[in-house]
């Protein structure tokens, strides 16, 4: 294997910069990555802008009502599920008693059963 | 019960057997019996290759690792998807095997079915696709709609420099340190990868305390975070994570992959693949191929993974002072990396306005254990606030932890490679 640094002859100095620039560079990496997050949807919303400006509509520029958070999502979907729930079909309020008539059918006779054993 | 004794009771009265048969080989092949001799030689031989014969007393310890590691999977539950397979590996890997030149048994023996199943171990290749696999059953969602949470998971990446101090510390070779570094992120695979590289005869060490490690994140972090922060500050609310376009879960994979493999290329195998897996989620034209990778896919590489991983610790290598330090800078590393990122997002604190500040809890979350530590955090935010939910806020750091640690590890390759 062949080592950038010599893994016989190292000082701590090495180990201290090897740890020091490893950190940093994780820090530089994830940093970068917020900055490029917190930059994308800014230019989303410059996209999404121009284009109902074109179709003539305006929108409201203010950045929080851009979006619906999720617990407010899961709270209307409960409404409307709710709403949905309670909605009954039209009934006649009639309430019938009808007999109903049991017709003899041997498939589920039991003197047909493959063991007839007797019960005490 | 019954039926078990009685087993062993005639394997016992088997054994007593053949013992006094070998006197008796020796008397008879003196004797010139000819038949006789066949026969006595023919059970000594089997007798010789019989594990009975060839066992040493710390092969039986490390079966009994693997059987207590087997048994913490299923009476505890801890990380049983890895403890058992990892446990039999170690039972089938400190099976004594008789020393027969040419024999294709071993995990070392070269030809044997071991040996190429721990190919994937050796070069890398598992977990690559366990990676693959994470990022196709991963939501970025709560990382993108708040992404300076992702400062705690580079927090927490402390461990693993701390710990990369540490091993040389105490007497490590520096590519060895790199490799044992890596336990501090938390993370499995990306353990097994660096080491494979940097210190492949650690290997089976590093991995067992890693994922040891992570199996004890309900046991380890807890106090830690009960010791960090106060009452006070373990009742504060998040605002709630805002809605994620589809175009922006398209963008992540993309944006992260390019970033991060010009940066640190030596995380590319990890992170090309964990980016590669989401993308096959959120573009929504591949679902069977990202349905295939977080189910199918993921589960052979992990039942390979462990069982392999297992199989390669042997007794020589395990039961040695090295481990001991290996297990004790795990833990150190551990709560290192814990208290790395509750510290910082209790330092976060200090800069944000009273409505944006974060529950310095989900700072534990920054290690990469996914989902377990983003799990402890929910569980002790619910212990002081029973309608304070973390878990989605604590996911952020747990996944860019991920990331955290994989770029580590490319830092550690590209220092010692």
């Amino acid at each position: 294997m062949i080592f950038l640094i010599d893994i016989e002859n190292w000082n701590w100095a090495d180990i201290y910069v090897i740890a020091g620039v490893g950190y940093s560079v994780v820090f530089l990496v994830l940093v970068l990555l917020i900055l490029v997050y917190k930059l994308i949807p800014k230019i989303l919303n410059i996209r999404i802008k121009k284009r109902l400006k074109k179709e003539g509509k305006e929108i409201d520029s203010s950045s929080s009502e851009q979006y619906v958070a999720g617990e407010v999502n899961a709270a209307i979907a409960t409404a409307l599920m709710l709403y949905f729930n309670e909605q009954h079909d039209e009934e006649s309020n009639i309430i019938t008693i009808k007999r109903v008539a049991r017709t003899y059918s041997p498939w589920s006779s039991k003197i047909y059963g493959v063991r007839n054993v007797l019960s005490r | 019960m019954k039926k078990f004794a009685a087993i062993y009771t005639i394997l016992g009265l088997l054994f007593m057997l053949i013992l006094p048969t070998m006197n008796l080989e020796a008397q008879s092949i003196a004797q010139g019996d000819q038949s006789g001799g066949a026969f006595f030689s023919g059970m000594a031989k089997f007798w010789e290759n019989s594990g009975f014969y060839n066992f040493d007393y710390r092969q039986l310890l490390m079966i009994a690792i693997g059987l207590l590691l087997i048994h913490l999977a299923i009476k505890f539950k801890y990380e049983p998807l890895l403890l058992v397979p990892i446990g039999t590996g170690l039972i089938i890997g400190n099976i004594p095997l008789p020393a027969t030149e040419g024999a294709t048994i071993g995990i070392n023996d070269e030809g044997s079915v071991l040996y190429y199943l721990y190919f994937g171990v050796k070069e890398g290749i598992y977990p690559s696709l366990i990676f693959l696999g994470i990022g196709a059953m991963t939501d970025f969602s709560s990382l993108i709609s708040n992404p300076r949470l992702m400062l705690l998971g580079a927090a927490a990446q402390i461990g693993i420099f701390a710990t990369f101090i540490g091993a040389v510390a105490l007497g490590f070779a520096v590519n060895e340190a790199g490799a044992i570094a890596i336990i501090g992120g938390a993370d499995g695979p990306t353990a097994i990868f660096a080491s494979s590289n940097l210190a492949p005869h650690l290997l089976g060490s590093i991995a067992i305390a890693a994922y040891s490690y992570m199996a004890l994140v309900p046991v380890i972090q807890p106090p830690i975070m009960r010791l960090l922060v106060s009452k006070k500050e373990r009742v504060i609310r998040m605002k709630p994570p805002r809605a994620v376009s589809k175009l922006e879960k398209i963008l992540f994979p993309l944006i992260g992959l390019l970033l991060t493999a010009f940066i640190s290329p030596g995380s590319l195998p990890l992170l090309g693949m964990l980016f590669f897996g989401n993308l096959l989620k959120e573009s929504g034209v591949t679902n069977r191929l990202a349905e295939t990778a977080r189910t199918s896919m993921v589960d052979i590489v992990t039942i390979l993974l462990g069982l392999t991983v297992g199989a390669s610790t042997s007794a020589a290598l395990f039961l040695s002072v090295s481990s001991i330090k290996i297990f004790l800078l795990g833990a150190i590393s551990f709560a290192i990396a814990t208290a790395g990122g509750v510290l910082f997002a209790k330092a976060m604190n200090l800069f944000l306005k009273k409505g944006d500040k974060v529950n310095p809890l989900i700072g534990a979350a920054g290690v990469s254990a996914v989902p377990a530590s983003a799990r402890v955090v929910q569980s002790e935010g619910l212990r002081s606030d029973p309608n304070n939910h973390l878990l989605m806020h604590a996911m952020a750091p747990n996944v860019s932890g991920v990331i955290g640690s994989a770029v580590a590890a490319g830092i550690m390759l590209s220092f010692f490679m």
